[in-house]
């Protein structure tokens, strides 16, 4: 049982000045689920992302059942019998998805130069028969599929071929419960057949309740490996860190339910093909929590209320009757938005922190028209320095960070803004406990300086643990409402999203 | 093991130079030292007759034209788009600028922008109302006016009032260009509009998000190029005084030459920088004079020209952020 299939040697890689992975040396027993655990920027993808071929590796080395890996890419990693499926999309627009399921093995199905695409659709459609997501049709296109089909898709993909060692990229964060239970299923089918799975997350219930062991990395160095059936969060969590974190991690109050005046109101909102009309109001003071699953329209509502939606109609109104119609509108009105997709919509990527900051107080800090490099300068650094962005200064490109700095950057940019509605979506999505745990102490901060909070998430236990009030969506209506409650639990929220 | 050291060594030296070679000071002032070291070049090989009082005329009487249209085109670049029709822009506002040239010189000037405003309209129209990218758009325009020039001097080139060409002096178009920089550099570096710019470059969507009209932040852009080079067109006519099919022939790709000589990328965004214009035009005058007077055939001037466009984009690209070119 404890025969070793996959040992890393010293394995080192770095980016510039940044060590990325230092000296990693660690080893995965064959039949089990390997978590792998870290902080945003510990080295965890880096890590998998050289065992996997798509980074090339400074100094050390991998070795698979006592022969040295030596892969520049994932079609020869997957010859050797290692597969990833990514934090991102994984999967190609443009093709098929029997296309993307054997993509780099298409040799296969040619014979004399020619494709036999029947042959490869036949042989897809029994694969994804066999996984259970026979409702996928192997010859559509895969763009008709959502984000959350393309991720089994992708499952597809990298396990079909029986690779003995399959790494799970943090997919999680972007599945729904039902998605992410097939993913559940299939990796202890993997470990069953007697291969390996190392199991990337944020998601420390998850890693427990999942794998059979945990390894903890921490500023690219390995830390420790531990059993998970012998292992606490806290404990995990402290490894994570390196020290105690304050167990004050969601909000501790309860039984004050806000009715203080109303902020914003939404009537009869309707996006085509998203939600159908959705009303409710905002208190001041109030964090409104707004939960489902991924595509039940939460996230549209966010951006509805933003002004951001195409073809909305009903109202979305301030207190004193103002009509929000446009995102410049929302902005002038005190409104932010810290959108799910935070590399496209959040933030302009390819630009500096500074840039980033200013942007939408930009109208607040010209003087007669008149914009100054030394006040923009002050603004940026004062609002990143509140927010602790850790950066090497605000002429630093945002393209840089870690996921965790980046979200940072977005909320720095809309506390300058002084917003008193802030709509924040999937705000720890990809995020560390550490950072996750700064967010959600800022939130209850503006909460109580009378800034009203929209929450939309995923995550279940952040919205029991932080919002005033929640709304569950399903199918593009609102399908409940629970008031802030300590004896509320998951199962609660469940029962409405499906 | 030796061998494996060795490598390491050898990636730390190599790292070492990118790491010179990346360095934010050091690739801002690349451009500069380019053109210092392009005109030492000629210098050597043209025995200093490229440094004599006459020859900097020379090079200096082409430049007006060429840096005022590439300011409007920095503008273009910088939100991420490329404009292919400043030289139909060019050839049209000639024209109509000589034509009108009778009544009133000074009409005739505003015109001349006018004109220019009205197919940057045009351009920005087709590009933002129906999601065209700007090259294309801006291919077919070039096609389309420097069709109607043709047309309007099919019987004879068209001339301007004879005593225009007296207003052909080198302070004047000195002030024109400076002006026109430093009004464009002004509304650039401290207005909002010049922020949204380089935000629109550097992330259309996020800039949406965080409040800029991109549709018509992106439409004023094309109008101003238009309008701009609207005006390069009034220097042109009161240099050649009369105006033939073949006016701004092949001045886009001189601009975009010139612009990415300069050292703006080619993919606009944050990285941008004003000295670009002013840098690369001179540069590309330089090299364009110097392949002259060293008494070259033209076309192994245009082979040169070519090599050198292409080894300098070649250096300075930057794939992350190529996808965003509008």
């Amino acid at each position: 049982m404890n025969e070793i299939i996959l040992k890393a040697e010293n394995v080192c890689k770095s980016f510039g000045i940044t060590k990325a992975v230092c000296d990693v040396s660690m080893s995965f027993v064959k039949g089990e689920i390997h978590g792998l655990i870290g902080e945003n920027g510990s080295g965890k993808s880096t890590f998998v992302s050289m065992l996997c071929g798509i980074h090339s590796i400074d100094s050390g080395r991998f070795v698979l059942n006592g022969e040295e890996l030596h892969v520049r890419n994932q079609v020869q990693a997957n010859d050797k019998g290692v597969s990833i499926i990514v934090q991102e999309m994984g999967t190609l627009s443009g093709l098929t998805v029997a296309d993307n399921i054997f993509l780099g093995r298409e040799d296969k199905f040619v014979r004399f130069g020619i494709k036999n695409t029947a042959a490869m659709n036949r042989e897809a459609a029994m694969l994804l028969e066999k996984y259970g997501f026979g409702d996928i049709n192997a010859a559509a296109m895969i763009d008709n599929y959502n984000f959350e089909d393309r991720k089994l898709i992708e499952i597809v993909k990298a396990t079909h071929f029986g690779p003995r060692i399959v790494v799970v990229d943090e997919t999680t964060t972007a599945l729904s419960q039902k998605g992410r239970e097939e993913l559940y299923k299939h990796m202890r089918r993997i470990r069953d057949e007697g291969n390996t799975v190392i199991f990337i997350s944020h998601n420390l219930t998850e890693i427990i309740e999942y794998t059979d062991s945990v390894s903890v990395l921490r500023d690219g160095k390995y830390i420790d490996t531990v059993k998970s059936s012998e292992v606490s969060e806290d404990e995990l969590k402290r490894l994570m860190v390196g020290r105690e974190i304050a167990n004050k991690y969601y909000r501790t109050d309860y039984g004050q339910p806000v009715e203080g005046e109303t902020v914003l109101s939404v009537r009869n909102v309707s996006v085509p093909g998203q939600i159908t009309d959705i009303s409710f109001e905002l208190h001041k003071g109030e964090i409104l929590g707004f939960g489902g699953l991924s595509e039940c329209g939460m996230h549209e509502v966010g951006k509805a209320i933003f002004g951001a939606s195409f073809d909305r109609a009903g109202t979305v109104a301030l207190a004193n009757g103002t009509k929000i119609d446009s995102i410049p509108c929302a902005i002038k009105h005190s409104i932010a938005y810290a959108s799910k997709d935070r590399d496209n919509e959040s933030l302009v990527l390819f630009d500096s922190i500074r840039d980033n900051i200013v942007l939408p107080s930009i109208n607040d800090l010209a003087e007669k028209n008149i914009l100054k490099k030394k006040k923009l300068d002050k603004f940026a650094n004062e609002y990143a320095k509140m927010i602790s962005v850790k950066m090497t200064g605000v002429d630093q490109f945002v393209s840089n960070l870690s996921g965790g700095n980046k979200q940072k950057v977005v909320l720095a940019r809309w506390i300058g803004k002084n917003s008193d509605i802030i709509v924040l979506d999937s705000p720890t999505r990809g995020i560390d406990v550490k950072v996750k745990a700064d967010i959600y102490s800022l939130m209850s901060e503006l909460k109580e300086k009378g800034k009203s909070i929209i929450m939309i998430s995923e995550e279940i236990q952040e919205l029991l643990g932080m919002c005033d009030r929640i709304i569950i969506m399903k199918n593009g209506v609102i399908s409940g409402e629970l008031a802030r409650d300590e004896r509320l639990n998951e199962e609660d929220l469940i029962v409405k999203m499906v | 093991m030796t061998e494996k050291t060795k490598q390491t060594e050898q990636n730390g030296s190599l790292s070492k130079v990118k790491k010179v070679l990346s360095a934010p000071r050091f690739l801002d002032l690349l451009p500069l030292i380019g053109l210092v070291i392009i005109v030492a070049v000629f210098a050597v090989m043209t025995d200093m007759e490229i440094v004599t009082a006459k020859s900097i005329n020379l090079i200096l009487s082409q430049v007006f034209v060429l840096m005022i249209a590439s300011t409007g085109v920095f503008l273009v670049m910088t939100i991420g788009g490329l404009d292919f029709s400043q030289g139909s822009i060019l050839g049209i506002s000639s024209i109509v600028i000589s034509s009108l040239s009778f009544y009133s010189i000074p009409l005739a000037m505003v015109a001349g922008i006018l004109a220019g405003a009205l197919i940057g309209a045009f351009n920005g129209f087709f590009h933002v109302k129906f999601k065209i990218p700007s090259f294309i758009v801006t291919i077919c325009t070039m096609y389309l006016f420097r069709g109607l020039c043709a047309y309007m001097t099919t019987n004879a080139p068209v001339a301007a009032v004879t005593n225009i060409t007296s207003l052909n002096l080198t302070w004047l178009k000195v002030v024109f260009t400076v002006g026109v920089l430093v009004i464009v550099y002004c509304i650039f570096t401290y207005t909002k509009l010049g922020a949204s710019l380089k935000a629109i470059g550097a992330g259309e969507t996020a800039a949406r998000f965080s409040g800029v009209r991109t549709n018509l932040t992106k439409f004023l852009v094309f109008v101003a190029a238009g309008a701009i080079t609207g005006f390069a067109a009034f220097l042109n006519v009161i240099k050649v005084g009369s105006i033939t099919a073949t006016a701004g022939n092949q001045l886009e790709t001189m601009i975009l030459i010139a612009l990415v000589l300069g050292g703006m990328p080619i993919s606009g965004g944050a990285k941008v920088r004003f000295s670009n214009i002013i840098i690369g035009t001179l540069v590309y005058c330089v090299l364009n004079n110097g392949l002259v007077m060293l008494g070259l055939d033209t076309a192994i001037q245009q082979l040169i020209k070519g090599t050198v466009f292409l080894f300098v984009v070649t250096l300075t690209i930057d794939k992350k952020s190529l996808h965003i070119i509008k």
